[in-house]
């Protein structure tokens, strides 16, 4: 509890002010906190990340301008990394042909799920910002 | 936890915006003829490709239990549209 609540308490123990402006002096005094600065990475303990955000504003060609804010639950993506354990080979030879093809020669078959655990774990010391001439782009984990 | 409530709020421009809040569960219930059917078709296209059928079923359900707290923000000449799930 901080001293100013403790004051506005006190003040109603000893009578001077009534229940209903003891109430508004507290609300008034929650307003007057600064927010928590949740989106900081340096702010929160390491690991402690819920969320991936993509925060995106871009300029369209007409001028009109638009903005793009997703925010997904970290543990939907742990979820989604399991379904990649339930790929049958056959489409995972499949997509390494398309892959080769495509000039990138990534084995999919040698990706574990605990690999693609390990690296969702440390999402949440990346941020990844991008500028572009028509917008800017911002992945972070908060 | 899955899913409880789902809100689709949609700004026009010249229009109220419209709020809709979809309670899941009821909705779910309403429509448990067609989930049923779906997990049936689901089983069966994890038997023709060899999946395990308990392991995708987990998985799915997991994947829906992780869908709360999951927010989609458009906004685009004006028009603004929002998905929340929580």
């Amino acid at each position: 509890m901080n001293e100013q609540r403790r004051d506005v308490l006190g003040m109603l123990a000893e009578g001077k002010i009534t229940a209903d402006e003891a109430e508004r002096l507290i609300t008034a005094l929650e307003r007057d906190q600064p927010p928590p600065m949740a989106a900081s990475p340096a702010a929160r303990p390491r690991g402690k990340a819920k969320y991936l955000r993509v925060v995106m504003e871009f300029l369209e060609e007409s001028g009109e301008a638009g903005r793009l804010n997703v925010r997904v639950p970290l543990q939907l993506l742990r979820a989604g990394v399991q379904l990649a354990a339930l790929i049958p080979p056959q489409v995972l030879d499949r997509a390494n042909t398309e892959l080769d093809r495509s000039g990138v020669p990534l084995d999919l078959k040698q990706l574990k799920p605990e690999q693609l655990e390990a690296l969702v774990e440390h999402l949440d010391e990346t941020i990844v910002e991008m500028d572009m001439e028509d917008g800017h782009l911002r992945v972070y984990c908060e | 936890m899955m899913p409880q409530l789902v809100t689709v709020r949609v700004k026009r421009p010249d229009r109220h915006a419209v709020r809709i809040w979809v309670p899941v569960l009821p909705v779910v219930l309403v429509l448990s003829p067609v989930v049923a059917l779906a997990l049936l078709g689901g089983a069966v296209a994890c038997h023709i490709y060899r999946i395990d059928v308990v392991r995708a079923l987990g998985t799915g359900w997991r994947i829906v239990c992780a869908l709360p707290g999951s927010r989609f923000d458009v906004e685009f000449d004006r028009t603004a549209v929002l998905v929340a799930i929580r």
